[in-house]
């Protein structure tokens, strides 16, 4: 008995699949009625499943038209579809009942993509995946056509990733719009998309992209691997993916970048790394991550290398100082008040003598308003978010000074932490800092400087342990790889960053020999006869 | 042996933090008074011998540890007593080490702070790099070598802005003639830090390119060596020998010295950052030796059913290795340099290498 439970649950997790969305991969029925109460049946007599039955004018025969509404364009439907087949005169002027088919697909509906459907399971992934299923009746096979539309939004700014000089657009939540937007990019045959579907219920299509040729084979083995062993009954976001394919799920640090950027994904593309796009989000991860990837923004490769560098230098020390300033603070007032400079401790504790808390308490308190503020600046509606924010404004500011529960010098540094913390380009990394701020107050509370500085070593050698498909988190810098570090703490101009980076790829070659521009020799000036003051004339 | 590879960078910088761990903060080869400096650079020359020394023997076992070609050199038991008393040498180093460390840190910053709080944090943090294996705790060597050298170089600039440096106060030198110095390399300078090297003998089989190992580890002692000297010219230059001899920590006095602007002063901060960084490494890879020798000796699979107990061993052990701090000083003067550094670092892996050398001999005449 308990054998034959154990086998029967065996194959019901095999078989999830087919039996719970779509039905057994029976044939259809010959007859176009039971074709379309089954239809009803199954789906509950749904609402916004239309069905449409017709007799078409010579030979009498009915035809049935089934889509969903909303996710199906309907100026296509009725425009190529209906009308062809409602005014064509002759469906079957000559051959078997098999033909049919066949010749509303070649000669009667003018769609792109006409496709034959032989069971039921391949009927409801196509109808409910925004195809318009067309049956005859003394058929056993149904046609499925490309209607797929419905409303979406349009290409936008993208909110989270704004860049200075760049493009404005961003993906939006339709899968296609988004591998087209890279598509426009990189117009190479060998830029390669394969699909699938993830989730048992929701059957999203989830897609990865990759330049063939330079992608390692490696990656892509392991992240088709990956993906294959997720079996979730959804899949919403990339969110869910993230955290069923990462390295180490443990760690509160990301492992995997996401960006809302096309122009990012081609980058990281053409960098040999692969791209997993998702339906129905913005977002796209690309794969493998490294730390200091999640320090660069776009902005960094369309400015001048000086620049791109030195604020790529500045966004690390600033992420050090979200994480370490008030733990700092607190170290310093609660035990080495010896290592503040003579008057700058004269005016810390004149203005801690007043305040009832310990340093710790006190920065606590602040952080801790601070972070509902925020909290409650992402969820309050735009309407009252201004009333808010300056109410929150005074709380932490002013009035909690006044009051003598916090020191001014506190304020600063809670100030300084919040506005460090909006620095980090990537989200995900920035409140990872977030969490782990707190952890490191407590630290700096019971042991000073030394908790802080065994505190910074140990998350230094956590982030060394990390990696991402197997790649090490921190390189190109701990395992020090020369060739790839002209892309990382600093960028390098284009022209002295000749390779692409070895961690990804070993296809490196990127440009080609002299891109350094060198101005054209003379410019006249020497061979001309020239008397005193020619040259500043004007 | 964990799966793990280390390249030749990689060591450099791990010997270079393993020798700078405790060398830089202490006041190292005294005896030698204001040639201290002198002395420590000939110890450098014998460290690099001693290095040569292991790193011929690793030539002729290029993929085993040190505990188990000990026991094809001299043959099963004594091989395997060796490798044990190896272990416990590390072992036993590893806890002085922390003690050390432990001591410095109450004297310094935290006297109201137990003793045996202090130790156990700073070794959680080994046993959880330790834990993630050599590569990791390599790469975050990597991480830290910059740290620390960015300061030691900010630190030096400051010095010389602050006007501190009096070279006369090193002079004369070899006042009393050379025998106090070479009393002084043979005695100390010979085997701490130089002689240490001896534990590296446990990571050279992890590195991926082992031609490189002889150009890495004499660049990397000798780098830290000239570091060493040029630190200890530093404290004598500024803070004079009588003062330095007084010091526990001269370096934490040098740096104290410093006042820029009348703002960049009391840069304690500098200092704890080195203590810590450097012991952390210098605990680390003893501990990461005895573990991975341990695991070869009694062939256990896997470090991580070894590495809390040794870890206890090793906290324990600092606690209880001597009574009061003056014990421990005593006992790291008088009793380890001769009976555990001159044994251990020198002569054990000469007579294996001549014993090395000559079977080698033998087996290509046959």
């Amino acid at each position: 008995m308990s054998y034959r439970f154990r086998k029967f649950l065996k194959s019901k997790r095999k078989y999830t699949n087919a039996v719970q969305n779509a039905g057994p991969a029976e044939e259809l029925y010959t007859s176009l009625d039971s074709n379309l109460s089954k239809i009803k049946q199954r789906t509950g007599n749904s609402s916004d499943i239309v069905i449409r039955e017709m007799t078409t004018a010579q030979e009498n025969k009915q035809i049935g038209v089934i889509f969903v509404e909303g996710i199906v364009d309907n100026r296509t439907i009725h425009d190529f579809l209906l009308e062809s087949l409602m005014d064509d005169p002759a469906i079957e002027t000559e051959g078997t009942e098999r033909d049919v088919l066949e010749t509303i697909a070649e000669k009667i509906v003018p769609l792109g993509e006409v496709t034959r459907v032989n069971n039921w399971k391949e009927l409801y992934e196509s109808l409910m995946s925004g195809l318009t299923i067309i049956l005859v009746d003394g058929v056993m096979q149904g046609l499925s056509a490309s209607t797929k539309g419905g409303e979406r939004r349009s290409i936008q700014e993208p909110p989270t990733e704004i860049s200075i000089r760049g493009p404005r657009e961003g993906f939006t939540e339709s899968l296609r719009t988004n591998t087209s937007l890279v598509r426009r990019r990189i117009k190479n045959p060998n830029l390669w998309v394969e699909s699938l579907q993830l989730g048992e219920k929701t059957k999203t299509d989830v897609e990865i992209m990759y330049i063939e040729g330079i992608a390692s084979e490696k990656n892509l083995n392991e992240l088709r691997e990956r993906l294959e062993n997720i079996n979730m009954d959804g899949i919403l976001e990339t969110g869910y993916i993230e955290e069923l394919i990462e390295d180490q799920p443990s760690s509160p640090f990301p492992t995997i970048h996401f960006t809302e950027r096309p122009d990012a994904v081609a980058g990281n593309l053409l960098e040999g790394r692969i791209a997993i796009f998702v339906d129905g989000t913005p977002f796209v991860l690309h794969v493998p991550s490294i730390f200091i990837q999640f320090f660069q923004s776009v902005d960094d490769y369309y400015s001048r290398a000086y620049i791109a560098s030195s604020l790529r230098f500045m966004r690390i020390m600033v992420f050090l100082i979200s994480l370490y300033a008030p733990a700092t603070y607190v170290a310093a007032t609660t035990f080495h008040q010896e290592m503040i400079p003579t008057q700058l401790l004269v005016v810390l504790s004149a203005q801690r003598e007043a305040v009832p808390f310990p340093a710790v308490i006190e920065a606590f308190l602040m952080e801790i308003t601070f972070e509902i503020l925020r909290e409650a600046g992402i969820r309050m509606p735009q309407a009252v978010g201004q009333t808010v924010s300056i109410v929150g404004a005074l709380v932490i500011g002013q009035a909690a000074v006044q009051a003598g529960i916090v020191s001014p010098a506190m304020v600063i540094i809670v100030a300084i932490t919040a506005i460090a913390s909006f620095t980090t380009p990537s989200y995900s990394m920035a409140i990872a800092a977030r969490l782990i701020r707190f952890g490191l107050m407590i630290v700096a509370a019971s042991f000073g400087f030394y908790g802080l500085i065994l505190s910074f070593i140990v998350i230094i050698a956590h982030l060394c342990s990390l990696r991402s498909f197997g790649i090490p988190y921190m390189a190109p810098l701990a395992p020090f790889i020369p060739a790839d570090f002209g892309d990382s703490v600093i960028r390098l101009p284009r022209w002295g960053d000749k390779e692409r980076p070895r961690l990804f790829t070993t296809k490196n070659e990127r440009e080609g020999s002299g891109q350094k521009p060198t101005p054209p020799e003379t410019r006249n000036i020497k061979k001309q006869q020239m008397k005193k003051g020619d040259l500043n004339d004007d | 042996m964990e799966k793990a590879k280390i390249t030749p960078g990689q060591l450099f910088i791990l010997i270079f933090l393993f020798e700078l761990g405790s060398a830089l903060l202490i006041p190292l080869g005294l005896s030698a008074k204001k040639d201290a400096w002198l002395a420590i650079l000939l110890g450098m020359g014998g460290g690099l011998c001693l290095f040569l020394i292991y790193q011929a023997l690793y030539n002729y076992y290029p993929d085993i540890l040190p505990t188990t070609y000990m026991q094809e050199i001299t043959g099963k038991v004594l091989g395997k007593l060796l490798a044990f008393l190896y272990l416990i040498y590390f072992l036993y180093i590893a806890a002085r080490v922390l003690r050390d460390f432990g001591e410095m840190l109450v004297t310094f910053a935290y006297d109201e702070t137990p003793l045996f709080i202090i130790n156990a944090l700073l070794l959680f943090c080994i046993v959880y790099t330790v834990h993630k294996g050599i590569e990791v705790l390599a790469r975050t060597g990597e991480l830290l070598f910059v740290l620390l050298y960015f300061l030691a170089v900010i630190g030096f600039v400051l010095v010389v802005v602050s006007g501190l440096i009096e070279l006369n106060n090193l002079q004369p030198v070899l006042e009393e003639g050379i025998g106090p110095v070479i009393k002084t390399v043979v005695t100390e300078t010979w085997y701490i830090p130089f002689g240490e090297v001896v534990v590296f003998t446990m990571i050279f089989p992890y590195l991926n390119r082992p031609k490189h190992v002889k150009a890495a580890g004499l660049t990397g002692i000798a780098l830290s060596g000239l570091n060493i000297v040029i630190t200890m010219v530093v404290n004598i230059s500024v803070l004079s020998y009588e003062l330095v001899s007084r010091s526990q920590f001269p370096l934490l006095n040098t740096i104290q010295a410093i006042e820029v602007a009348e703002f960049l002063e009391r840069l304690d901060v500098f200092f704890m950052i080195a203590l810590i960084t450097g012991g952390f490494f210098k605990i680390g890879l003893y501990f990461y030796a005895a573990l991975i020798g341990t695991a070869d000796l009694f062939k256990v699979n896997g470090l991580s059913r070894l590495i809390y107990p040794l870890g206890l061993v090793v906290l324990f052990s600092s606690m209880t290795i001597a009574s009061s701090y003056s014990e421990h000083i005593q006992e790291g003067i008088r009793f380890v340099p001769l009976y555990m550094h001159l044994p251990f670092q020198v002569i054990i892996p000469a007579l294996l290498l001549l014993i090395a050398v000559v079977k080698n001999r033998k087996k290509q005449r046959l």
